[in-house]
């Protein structure tokens, strides 16, 4: 309706509030919560207990990224929760079983990963059948696949009292200096891209919100730095949370600078636009999932590693937690929206949901229960404030 | 009131003054309309013409402008509407409203369904669409299903859902713009009929020819504000036209002839079935030349098959039974992507279907497929991205508050020249050009005409496709002209008169084409 009304677009101050607004909306969720749960159990806050969240966070938070770029494009995956499963099985099998090293074991685990996954996108896209319906077929098939991989048994990463690649991804934390210093160069870096983009905004004559770019550099400046001085005081940051920081910088990068990015967003706004406008459609797609076969493998690892041992029931219904944290961090589902920080904040949400019910020792029901509602309430939030910006 | 009773208007605007936000949409709109009268509405896009519709019908509610709106004298404060429908004012929109999956009928009755012990009656349903239609002269069967229908048909259907409603005042907002001449002609009728029978009617159209054939009387908005009602008997199209810019356009078709040179595109035999298994031939035999620096039209009737010639060149659209398609001397490639690289662009008929990703912002589109120029090894050049996208604004004048503006946000003319922009970035030889002036306004078109001629001067290859015979008669070196999927006649110099394209495209012999034996 509003295509005809040229002047309403001009109108923009009160949408960028409301936009922001929902950014710091997630923020404001999650201080809630966690207040929530602090006061229910002071050890929520705790340097340990943090340290854990951290940890479990990785995987899930890893593979939701993943997801964003099979969302963006209008996709979904259903299959990563048994993929996962079975690539971190795979990967204990080829140490535990052939006696491979664990590098190698890794690399091979994750090629097969790559491969898997750009074989269902070229289906999907080749064949012109619904992903839903072929990565349906994946979680089944990769399920029974893993049970017989791991011959229905508990296969750990590593021989008894040992260590290797593998095993260390969840267990190894950085030596607090190291830390800190990981952090202040972090902090710096952002401040400086803060500052360089605020400032080709200005020469450009676009809209510059300095204010809020400062905001925003400052208030992860201090998450920051307050979550690696309370790292520091139990074991430092946990290597699996740097992974996830790498992972995070490479998609961020990947959606955002890259033409491969571009190009899953215009698919994503309007497919047959993108077809014409130039854009190999099926190229990009199977690359997009080609790239979620390399996070499969990276969250599989984890996963497993943080289980110690690959079972029949590594990665159960974590692609309902990936599809969740991208939903909650304002992905759509239809295509064409999504951020890497707003899918951050979605896997921290549902984490922190998680682990806060384990300590207060809710029983699974009600922790099924709880997720449920907070991520209906999460989408039925995110629709009501996309409307009323859309009104304005 | 000084004027005699009955001749009081039966809708009428005092002033009115419409704000979003800071921006002022109507500055001081004043418009009568009397009772029986068909009077015409224009203005370039943006001059305020759907705000004030919006505004005479409640979707803008009362309270939200200023000014007054009054029916029949008395003072109206529509809030939504159904209140304006229920004082009598129905509004024919632009973007139909239609429900695809259903039927005429059902469509027709949409929300006033008629009942029987509480379910629909659809006997009665079928019955009185079945009247109304035929009343009206639209050849729609009521039992239809409207994605069956074409575009110009889904029109008068939506016309005959307005009329079901026994209106005093209609407002038809571009119901033109997708129909054929003859469904026009069927259009034009209704409004005639209605008109005898007290009916007053509202008419929006770029198209002036159906303007001067229909209209009592012709008001010109700019900027918001009334310029000025005239008497249609005692005007021209010159003076409207100038009034509607505010400088007058003394050549509505600029076109200025290069010299042609070598041959870029070759198209010869070509024979494409539609998609779909049965390979039934949707285009036959095609063959023409296209030179550097010419502008080749392609006009026909709708159905003709001119949308699905430049379709399948661009390789979106079914498959080929026979033939060649060469663009300087190699064969064209199958995908849209190719055909880009080779120097071949599309600048689609269907711009928010095929042409925008419309949530996305106006710099996101206009580099699309220029892309790779400022992303060696993948990664975008932000700088030079933005550098060149501004030269695109500026040199195609798309009025937009920034390159971060969304596109689905801008008015259907400069969504135009962001499609246009997008193709041209891309540096092409030869460029498709389907419908590219439709639906966008006077000055707008003109911009576009001078466009071409600058392709056709750095010698680009333009191929036009086009409804409007004046605009193709004006724009285009030599005419082809398809009938049925075939071709109708071909014309240059001057052999093209408007009587001998319109012959051409209504070819008699050809009006059955049959499947290829080959």
């Amino acid at each position: 309706m509003t295509t005809q009304e040229p002047q309403a677009a001009k109108v923009s101050p009160p949408k960028q509030a409301k936009v922001n607004l929902r950014d710091f909306s997630m923020l404001i969720a999650l201080v809630l919560i966690s207040v929530v749960f602090s006061l229910m159990d002071p050890a929520f806050l705790s340097s340990r207990n943090l340290s854990q969240l951290a940890i479990e966070l990785s995987a899930t938070a890893v593979l939701s990224l993943g997801m964003l770029l099979i969302i963006v494009p209008g996709h979904i995956d259903l299959s990563v929760g048994s993929g996962l499963g079975l690539v971190g099985g795979l990967a204990a099998v080829l140490i535990t079983g052939k006696g491979l090293s664990a590098p190698l074991a890794l690399l091979v685990s994750a090629l097969v990963s790559v491969a898997l996954y750009a074989g269902m996108g070229a289906i999907i896209v080749k064949e012109k059948i619904p992903a839903f319906i072929i990565t349906l077929g994946g979680l089944l098939v990769f399920k029974g696949v893993h049970w017989l991989v791991i011959n229905n048994s508990t296969i750990p990463v590593v021989d008894g009292g040992e260590h290797n690649l593998y095993s260390i991804l969840t267990t190894y934390y950085l030596p607090p200096t190291l830390g800190y210093a990981m952090a202040a160069v972090i902090i710096g870096l952002l401040g400086l891209a803060a500052f360089n983009e605020l400032k080709k905004r200005k020469a450009r004559k676009l809209e510059a919100d300095s204010e809020g770019a400062f905001l925003s550099w400052f208030l992860s400046a201090q998450l920051l730095a307050l979550f690696v001085l309370v790292l520091n005081q139990y074991r430092g940051l946990p290597l699996s949370l740097i992974v996830l920081g790498a992972t995070a910088f490479v998609i961020h990068v990947l959606s955002q600078h890259f033409r491969f990015g571009r190009y899953l967003y215009a698919i994503g706004g309007n497919e047959e636009a993108a077809l014409v406008s130039g854009v190999p459609t099926d190229k990009v797609v199977i690359l997009a999932f080609a790239v979620m076969g390399v996070i499969v493998a990276i969250s599989g690892f984890l996963q497993t590693a943080f289980a110690g041992a690959s079972t029949t029931t590594t990665g159960a219904l974590m692609e309902l937690d990936a599809i969740a944290a991208c939903v909650i961090g304002g992905t759509s589902l239809k295509g064409g929206r999504g951020t890497v920080v707003g899918v951050l904040f979605g896997a921290l949400i549902m984490c922190v949901l998680l682990n806060g019910m384990t300590l207060l020792a809710l029983s699974p029901e009600m922790k099924f229960i709880a997720r449920g509602v907070v991520l209906t309430l999460a989408v039925w939030m995110d629709v009501r404030l996309s409307r009323s910006t859309a009104r304005a | 009131m000084g004027s005699p009773e009955g001749q009081k208007p039966v809708l009428e605007a005092r002033g009115l003054v419409k704000r979003f936000g800071t921006v002022l949409a109507l500055r001081g709109v004043d418009f009568d309309l009397r009772p029986a009268e068909v009077h015409a509405l224009c203005g370039e896009n943006g001059a305020g013409k759907s705000t004030l519709i919006k505004t005479l019908s409640g979707i803008w509610p009362h309270g939200s402008y200023e000014g007054e709106i009054l029916m029949g004298g008395q003072v109206q404060r529509f809030r939504t509407i159904a209140d304006s429908e229920r004082a009598g004012l129905s509004v024919i929109h632009q973007e139909l409203a239609l429900v695809p999956e259903m039927t005429v009928a059902e469509n027709v009755f949409l929300g006033h369904e008629p009942t029987r012990l509480g379910m629909v009656d659809h006997d009665r349903m079928l019955a009185e669409t079945d009247q109304l239609l035929s009343r009206w002269g639209i050849n729609v069967s009521a039992n239809a299903s409207i994605a069956d229908l074409g575009i110009g048909q889904r029109q008068l259907v939506e016309i005959a859902k307005a009329l079901r409603k026994d209106s005093k005042v209609l407002i038809l907002d571009e119901p033109s713009a997708a129909l054929t001449d003859k469904e026009v002609e069927v259009l034009l009728t209704i409004v005639r009929e209605l008109r005898s029978r007290g009916v007053s009617s509202v008419y929006i159209s770029h198209r002036l020819e159906e303007v001067f054939a229909l209209s009592d009387r012709i008001t010109v908005l700019r900027d918001g504000q009334t310029v000025i009602t005239l008497d249609t008997a005692q005007t021209d199209r010159a003076q409207v036209i100038a009034h509607m810019v505010g400088r007058p356009i003394d050549n509505l078709f600029p076109r200025r002839r290069s010299h042609p040179g070598k041959c870029l595109l070759s198209v010869k035999g070509l024979s494409v079935a539609e998609p779909g298994g049965e390979k039934k031939a949707r285009l036959s035999d095609i063959s023409f030349d296209l030179h550097q620096g010419e502008v080749l039209g392609i006009g026909g009737l709708m159905g003709a098959g001119r949308s699905e010639l430049l379709m399948h060149l661009f390789g979106i659209y079914g498959e080929r039974l026979s033939g060649t398609a060469e663009l300087e001397k190699a064969a064209v490639p199958g995908t849209p992507a190719a055909c880009i690289e080779q120097g071949l662009v599309l600048v689609t008929e269907d711009r928010k279907r095929f042409g925008l990703v419309l949530n996305q912002t106006v710099g996101f589109n206009l580099s699309l497929s220029a892309i790779d120029e400022f992303s060696p090894r993948g990664f975008v050049d932000r700088d030079q991205e933005i550098k060149r996208n501004s030269e695109y604004v500026d040199s195609m004048r798309i009025k937009a508050q920034n390159q971060e503006t969304i596109a689905g946000t801008l008015s259907g003319g400069n969504q135009q020249k962001i499609v246009i922009g997008k193709a041209l970035m891309t540096k092409p030889k030869v460029v498709l050009l389907d419908e590219p002036t439709r639906g966008i306004d006077v000055g707008a078109k003109f911009e576009i005409y001078e466009l071409i001629n600058d392709l056709t001067d750095q010698g680009v290859a333009v191929l036009l496709v086009s409804s409007e015979l004046p605009e193709l008669i004006g724009m285009s070196d030599r005419i082809l002209m398809l009938s049925n999927g075939r071709i109708g006649g071909s014309f240059s110099g001057s052999q093209i008169t408007q009587e001998a394209l319109l012959a051409a495209a209504m070819h008699p012999g050809q009006s059955e084409p049959q499947p290829e034996q080959s």
